[in-house]
């Protein structure tokens, strides 16, 4: 009888060991095959390990809508412009841009040196071509920056000229930042580039070039040799990896271990601390483009009244918001323009002071009363929308409940997930919105899409029209003059405050996190759209020693 | 047995196909579409409408429905919205993954359990039964990612010992690869096993405890068999068979706290696809996805049933 126990208990340890063998094959068999070449150099200095939250969606530019991507794919491929630290745009692949035709016209001029990486110049044919898909097939956001465009000529190789159909002064600005230009004798064959997912194969002009993607695991660049804009010619860092780590604790451990040498994701002002006895760990402090903001329905019979819009914002603590929520580490603001656009911020502005007790009178004057003596208007009940993952927002919206209360408001907390945050703000089924704007590169896209009637898409969250408006807005497009065009953005400044259509809440400081014991020479840019993994930032990085 | 075997695979496939149903219809009663997430930026209705013309869900609900039944059949999942590849290599791209992470930690658990369910059994009432006790309720009570995120914290990054993230190594080849799989294993396995093996430890000694009172166990004692061989013997092959039918429902678990702990520790299996696809509202990798795990629990399900049928005939009747 033991021996057959013993028989037994033998065949549960092979059929245990069959078993494991079998799951260990399953992954096994395909462990790290395609990275047979992008091992090199990986202990080293020599590459660059930046963490980042998921997956490339896919790898047609064009296409892509994706933060996480764009870090990779705009390493890749090149723009006509940047943005520099203080948001100003910068030559990039074109050394400049002008006006012609009373600004109908807009002309790109481009440098002659940036090269493919299969050896073909990047030509103004390239530029066109990138244009004229993405209007075909109305690809990603760039898409809408098009709309006033009638027609493209490429007279010669270094020169695209964009007609348009009226003067709008930010036009080269738009579409040179945000379009990625892509290699028209690699795409042209591809068909319908909707349906292109440029999976393989790659060829870019950026200072780096993917050269393997293992889903759900890392992402690997090597350097393009012939990079203009960076020192030398070349990319100090031989390759760039991305790691995904999906949650952000995760990635901020990974970054103290050493596993990777840059997070791509702003930290949390809340753990920018955890760093402070890390000797190796830098923060790089940026400000932003988008900033946090409180927004009022006009639908709403209550919020139509520019009263309550006022006492609304006299009954929110910006200063208390920012110390609380954000440790400090952000600005307040006035107008609707965030501060870091020095040009077009009406300073004269002034912030509506933290002041229940007059929003109260306000209110009352207004013909709203308290009969039954609870301390709150009778019938002035509003929802605050908010996407709960943004915590530092749902934090907002609790204060401003309790701050509101103070003034006599009654306010609730109808903070939901981010889908259905979104598609509730897309059907306007809200009364105030606390949110806040991700990128803008220029205030006028900005004005446009949120006080405009007849911008068909946007995200005009009041759902003001307001001929007044439309009005102001339209003068101030087709102004191609730059003092002209700034005296008009900080009219619609004003006019915005006044009418209190909404209240700003802070500007916050982005702070990016790197191992500054591996590497030095990162250029921030003022997003946590972009950070620091922008293709002239990589192109600046050198490794410490 | 033949007609046992007929009977389970319909309900199987009836299982299966209430699967793919409620999955195709729930993911287009949550709010927004794969549209939405692009309404912060510049896009006008024109846009959209195109894209939804792109990914087909300008159509009919039930027109859309019947397409996606018919494409299943040809064994078509679907062209992904987000990643433009199909929905197939994207799947069996993650599902190794998937597989090895819930396969080692359901193999674990049995492995451990039996024996500390049987400890426990065999000296009820005394410290290791109730240490087992204790650990058992624990384990009712821990949530997934909690234990995850303790055992990532402090033995991950506080000690150094385990990886915090990934699979594996990338730059490891042959053997080096596969320990660096196994040692990029051990926390994510560890916190699906802590969470699982006391509930399953502690049906074990319960029903082993049932089991050890029966008469044929007090007559094979009267027979003069020894302790141990009326506890693993006879008492463990009897106990054992309620213990199956929590191990299947288990892999269903399982697969579940996988999604949780594949995205702590930046796991590449389904689960994380999974969790990138619902913030993208990708629906064909989503429904492609839920099909899987779907068809993994029934499989399971369906061969614990027949396992159970094997091992006890009275059920076949």
């Amino acid at each position: 009888m033991s021996r057959t126990f013993s028989g037994r208990t033998r065949r549960w340890r092979v059929a245990v060991a069959l078993g494991a063998a079998v799951a260990l094959g399953l992954s096994g068999c395909g462990l790290n095959e395609d990275n047979s070449s992008s091992g090199e150099n990986s202990g080293g200095g020599d590459v660059l390990r930046i963490g980042t939250t998921t997956d490339v969606s896919n790898f047609n530019p064009l296409q892509s809508l994706s933060k996480t991507d764009s870090w990779i794919l705009n390493a890749m491929y090149p723009h006509l412009l940047r943005i520099d630290e203080n948001a100003k745009k910068a030559p990039e692949l074109a050394k400049e841009y002008t006006y012609e035709n009373g600004g109908k016209t807009a002309v790109f001029h481009l440098r002659d040196d940036f090269t493919w990486t299969d050896g073909k110049p990047v030509v103004a044919e390239d530029v066109k071509f990138s244009a004229e898909s993405i209007m075909k097939y109305k690809l990603g956001n760039v898409a809408a920056k098009l709309t006033w465009v009638t027609s493209i000529e490429a007279p010669d190789a270094t020169t695209v000229k964009f007609h348009l159909s009226q003067p709008y002064a930010p036009f080269a600005e738009g579409v040179g930042f945000w379009m990625s230009i892509v290699p028209k004798h690699v795409f042209e064959g591809a068909g319908d580039l909707s349906k292109f997912a440029n999976d393989s194969d790659w060829v870019g002009a950026g200072p780096f070039v993917l050269e393997s993607a293992t889903k759900g695991q890392r992402y690997v660049m090597k350097r393009n040799d012939r990079y203009p804009l960076a020192p030398g010619g070349k990319p100090a860092v031989g390759k760039v990896e991305f790691r995904l780590y999906p949650d952000v604790n995760t990635m901020m451990l990974a970054l103290r271990n050493g596993d990777i040498d840059l997070m791509g994701t702003p930290v949390p002002a809340s753990a920018a601390k955890t760093f402070a006895n890390d000797s190796k760990i830098k923060l790089a402090k940026v400000g932003a483009l988008g900033f946090a903001h409180l927004t009022y329905n006009m639908n709403n019979k209550d919020l139509a009244k520019q009263e309550v819009r006022q006492a609304l914002s006299m009954a929110v603590d910006t200063k208390s918001i920012i110390s609380s929520v954000l440790q400090g580490d952000a600005q307040e603001m006035s107008g609707p323009i965030s501060p870091i656009f020095a040009d077009y911020d009406n300073t004269e502005i002034q912030p509506y002071p933290f002041d229940p007790a007059g929003a109260k009178a306000k209110l009352a004057a207004a013909g709203y009363s308290d009969r039954d003596g609870d301390g709150l208007f009778d019938g002035l009940d509003l929802g605050v929308a908010c996407d709960q993952s943004n915590a530092n927002i749902t934090r907002v919206v609790q204060l401003f409940r309790e701050s509101a209360a103070k003034a006599g408001i009654k306010l609730t907390n109808e903070c939901v997930e981010r889908n259905t945050f979104l598609s509730r703000t897309k059907d306007g089924e809200y009364d105030i919105d606390a949110s806040q704007w991700g990128v803008f590169d220029n205030p006028m896209d900005q004005l446009r899409s949120t006080y405009l009637s007849s911008n068909p898409g946007g995200i005009n969250y009041n759902l003001l029209k307001s001929p007044e408006m439309d009005q102001l807005i339209n003068d101030a497009a087709a102004t191609t003059d730059p003092a002209a065009f700034a005296t008009k953005i900080k009219n619609i400044d004003k006019v915005v405050h006044e009418q209190a259509y909404l209240t700003p809440l802070y500007v916050e400081n982005f702070q990016f996190a790197y191992n500054a014991s591996k590497f030095t020479g990162f250029v921030a840019s003022p997003s946590d759209l972009l950070g620091m993994v922008t293709a002239y930032s990589l192109a600046q990085v050198k490794p410490v020693g | 047995m033949a007609r046992f075997m007929l009977n389970r695979a319909l309900k199987a496939v009836l299982t299966v196909w209430i699967a793919i149903t409620a999955t195709f219809f729930l993911l287009r009663l949550l709010p927004g579409d794969p549209t939405t997430l692009m309404v912060e930026g510049d896009m006008t209705p024109e846009m959209r409408a195109a894209l939804l013309e792109t990914y087909g869900l300008d159509r009919p609900l039930l027109e859309q429905y019947v397409s996606y039944l018919r494409e299943l059949l040809h064994g078509n999942f679907g062209i992904s919205f987000r990643q433009i590849q199909p929905v197939t290599d994207i799947l069996l791209d993650r599902l190794p993954w998937t597989l090895l992470l819930a396969g080692v930690a359901f193999l674990l658990t049995i492995a451990v359990g039996i024996p500390i369910g049987v400890s426990a059994a065999a000296h009820r009432g005394r410290w290791p039964d109730k240490l087992l006790q204790g650990f058992g309720i624990a384990g009712h009570a821990l949530f997934v990612p909690s234990v995850a995120m303790l055992l990532l914290v402090w033995l991950g990054a506080r000690l150094g010992w385990f990886p915090i993230g990934g699979a594996i190594d990338p730059d490891t080849r042959g053997l080096a690869a596969y320990l660096s799989l196994a040692h990029h294993l051990v926390l994510p396995v560890a916190s699906l096993v802590l969470v699982q093996l006391g509930p399953y430890a502690l049906t074990l000694r319960t029903n082993l405890i049932d089991v050890l009172g029966e008469d044929y166990i007090r007559a094979a004692r009267a027979r003069g068999l020894s302790g141990r061989r009326r506890l693993w013997k006879h008492g463990l092959r009897n106990a054992i068979l309620p213990a199956l039918t929590l191990m299947g429902l288990q892999l269903g678990t399982l697969v579940g706290g996988a999604v949780l702990t594949e995205t702590v520790f930046a796991y590449p299996g389904v689960g994380r696809l999974i969790f990138e696809a619902v913030g993208q509202r990708d629906y064909p990798v989503l429904q492609g996805a839920f099909i899987m795990l779907a068809i993994t629990v029934v499989v399971a399900n369906a061969l614990t049933d027949l396992l159970y049928a094997v091992l006890n005939p009275r059920i076949r009747l």
